[in-house]
């Protein structure tokens, strides 16, 4: 049985240049990939930078494409059209050079449920072709990073879903990947585990890794992420940096201990207001910048009116991600 | 428990990227990841309770057959007389009764271990995870194939003690074992290369162990039935002319007499004999008979396991009184059967060309080797497609397949 590289696309896609940004570009890229599945179009025209020692956070509805654009830039699957670029590396051409790069951790949690934690990792070091000799210390400090350490000689099946979630962040960590794909990382956690994952994934950006995280939890993603791409239907809809993400206007909550007051103050200050959604008594206004929302603040401060709660009502990705009127399928 | 460890991994050691120095050359790499994947199967495979129920029920099967073989013999042996060349022994009948039912239950038991192999990992959403490391498609297949190919092997080791007590009741060589073993070894092998092949085409378990049993039923009775229906549609004609039989002449018999031969005077043989044997002479002009032509199907024949296996072990020449007395158990009769349906009219009708033709008993050219390289192809061809499946980055996916 011979060993070949797949044959390439059978369509080279000529990209626009202007698409590509300047070389050398650090990290990982993507430009204009479509991908179908028979009548299909899972992927139809997605763009993603992701530079190196950046969290980069993939936004979409369910059906957006996000898990198909992953499974091409983890090399699983060849797009119709477009280029993927690995640090340099072009994963249709050569997927053992971009392979030897890229850590994925699928959506799917996928273990082999009468192996241990331990005997998992260390299998998948020699699937790596780590040195034998340091595998087991490379396994042993991987679990202590992921807090699996007291259950490393368990049985796969016995780990609960979050302990198999983030058994699933050390696998892709194992052969220390220089781009870092995670399909809902955190699904499953709790939350002692997100802010966790949170602080290893900053950790890892700070080493200079490129890492791509697709989330629903967008609130999360505020903290992590350093640029967002929303996708929709298969394109990429719109690119956007958490700065600018939270300078755009946003919805805000505040709640006073005398709502009537509050209600009054902000009547005279011309601010339109609506009654807030949740349990509490408290209204919603939108402001255009952050300034603008330290202003109100104040001025409801001087009025006297008694401010026990003032804050972003919506993640500012969160906010971002309404606003594209998505369509849910 | 519930926290992950926030301190990150001090990054001045040695930090474990992928060393293209660690482990020599190509092919050691490559072998490699073969023993890595064998290694994580069988792991799986010894911790599974059903393998050791399953070797436990196997062991009790083999035993009971060999058990029954035995006491038939020994009600049967009361009347059995000795024709006076050593037919006195059970032992070749556990032997083949053995050999059959390790076959039969092997070509049952070697699909369970091999047809979910691929399809398996593919459902539970660990062969995307296998495919995105430096693991090659045919790392994978070679690794998987072996893995189930060992775990087959175990169950013919668990009947070796049952094949030696039929060795041991007298009759056959040691030889004989050898050859046995080696050929059910490699049945085994065929099934499960079948098995493994199957499983990376396929999307579902189920699907593959199914269609891994039907594939295996199709060498068993599908390769009976289509050499059967294709003798009957290839007819032929072959050149022959009559036979007369010497043994027609009945009286005297050998024990009568010599004076009544002016009674019964011995049926003259026919002027124009072309061929003669101590049996029969062939005589006349030739003509066209209508025959069956068998050669041209046996190749479907020799494709049945059974018909392999029975064909590979050596058979001791016979003499015609042994035939008679039929000495021969039922392998030898299968791979006889089987010769002779490759001879076909051309040497085995009698009278064919005007000649003698070797008896069913005398076929010399084995058959087994054209039957265990149609199914290595067949096994071949089908892990050649499952290796295509297994490539990625996948290009064009069958439908309703998720990478993961």
């Amino acid at each position: 049985m011979t060993e070949d590289q797949p044959p390439p696309p059978v369509e080279v896609e000529v990209e626009t240049p202007e698409a590509i940004p300047p070389e050398p570009f650090h990290g990982l890229s993507a430009t204009g990939l479509s991908r179908s599945f028979g009548q299909v179009h899972a992927v139809v025209d997605m763009t993603l930078h992701a530079p190196a020692g950046q969290v980069t956070a993939l936004i979409g509805p369910n059906g957006a494409g996000k898990t198909t654009l992953l499974l091409m830039l983890a090399s699983l699957l060849a797009p119709d059209t477009g280029a993927i670029s690995i640090m340099g590396i072009d994963p249709v051409k050569n997927p053992s050079a971009a392979r030897a790069k890229i850590g994925w951790m699928p959506d799917t949690l996928g273990v082999w449920e009468a192996l241990t934690a331990r005997e998992i990792l260390t299998t998948m070091g020699r699937f790596y072709h780590l040195p034998k000799s340091t595998i087991a210390s490379r396994v042993t400090e991987l679990l202590e990073r992921v807090n699996l350490s007291a259950l490393a000689d368990q049985k796969a099946r016995v780990l609960s879903r979050g302990q198999q979630q983030r058994l699933s962040l050390a696998r892709a960590l194992l052969h220390d990947p220089q781009v870092l794909l995670l399909d809902e990382p955190a699904s499953g956690l709790d939350p002692g585990s997100r802010v966790a994952l949170r602080s290893i994934l900053r950790g890892l950006a700070a080493e200079g890794k490129a890492i791509v995280v697709s989330s629903h939890v967008l609130a999360e993603l505020d903290e992590i992420a350093d640029g967002a791409v929303f996708v929709n239907q298969g394109r990429t809809v719109l690119l956007q940096s958490v700065e600018q993400a939270v300078a755009q206007g946003r919805k805000y909550s505040i709640a006073a201990l005398d709502a009537p007051a509050l209600s009054a103050a902000l009547a005279s200050l011309g601010v339109d207001f609506v009654p807030g959604f949740g349990r509490r008594d408290a209204v919603v206004v939108t402001l255009g910048s952050e300034i603008l929302a330290a202003n109100l603040l104040r001025e409801l401060i001087t009025a006297g009116v008694p401010v026990s709660d003032f804050g972003p009502a919506t993640g500012a990705l969160e906010e971002t991600y309404l606003s594209m009127e998505v369509e849910q399928p | 428990m519930t926290t992950l460890h926030d301190e990150q991994a001090p990054e001045n050691q040695q930090s474990p990227t992928v060393d293209p120095k660690g482990v020599p050359g190509k092919a050691g790499r490559y072998l490699e990841g073969i023993t890595a994947v064998i290694g994580m199967e069988l792991r799986q495979r010894l911790r599974s309770r059903g393998w050791y129920i399953m070797l436990g029920i196997w062991f009790a099967l083999i035993w009971l057959v060999t058990a029954l073989v035995w006491m038939s013999w020994k009600a049967q042996s009361g009347y059995n007389f000795d024709p006076g060349f050593g037919r006195v022994s059970p032992g070749p009948l556990i032997f083949e009764a053995v050999c059959a039912f390790v076959l039969l239950f092997g070509l049952l038991v070697a699909p369970a271990f091999s047809a979910n192999a691929i399809s398996g990992d593919r459902s539970a959403g660990t062969l995307a995870i296998m495919q995105v490391t430096l693991l090659r498609p045919g790392q994978l297949l070679w690794g998987k194939f072996l893995a189930s190919w060992v775990v087959s092997l175990a169950f013919l080791v668990v009947s070796v003690p049952f094949l030696i007590f039929g060795i041991a009741q007298g009759g056959l060589g040691v030889g004989y074992i050898l050859v046995a073993l080696l050929m059910l070894a490699l049945e085994l092998g065929v099934v499960c290369a079948l098995g493994v092949g199957i499983s990376a085409l396929a999307n579902r378990p189920l699907f593959s162990i199914v269609v891994t049993y039907l594939t295996v039923a199709v060498l068993t009775f599908g390769t009976l039935i289509a050499f059967a229906l294709g003798a009957a549609v290839s007819n032929g004609t072959v050149e022959a002319n009559q036979p007369f039989y010497k043994g027609m002449e009945m009286y005297p018999d050998e024990q009568a007499p010599a004076q009544d031969t002016e009674i019964y005077p011995p049926v003259p043989l026919p002027t124009d004999v072309t061929d003669q044997n101590d049996e029969y002479a062939c005589y006349g002009p030739l003509q066209p008979q209508s025959v069956s032509r068998t050669e041209r199907v046996a190749w479907l024949l020799a494709m049945n396991p059974f018909v392999v296996v029975a064909d590979a072990i050596p058979y001791p020449a016979r003499t015609t009184q042994e035939q008679s007395y039929g000495v021969n158990g039922v392998f030898e009769n299968i791979s006889q059967g089987a010769r002779y349906a490759q001879a076909g009219p051309d040497a085995t009708f009698q009278c064919a060309g005007g000649k003698v033709t070797a008896s069913r008993f005398d076929q010399q050219v084995p058959l087994w080797p054209l039957g265990l390289g149609l199914q290595l192809l067949v096994a071949g061809a089908i892990l050649a497609l499952g290796w295509r499946a297994l490539r990625t980055p996948a290009g064009k996916l069958p439908k309703g397949t998720r990478v993961a």
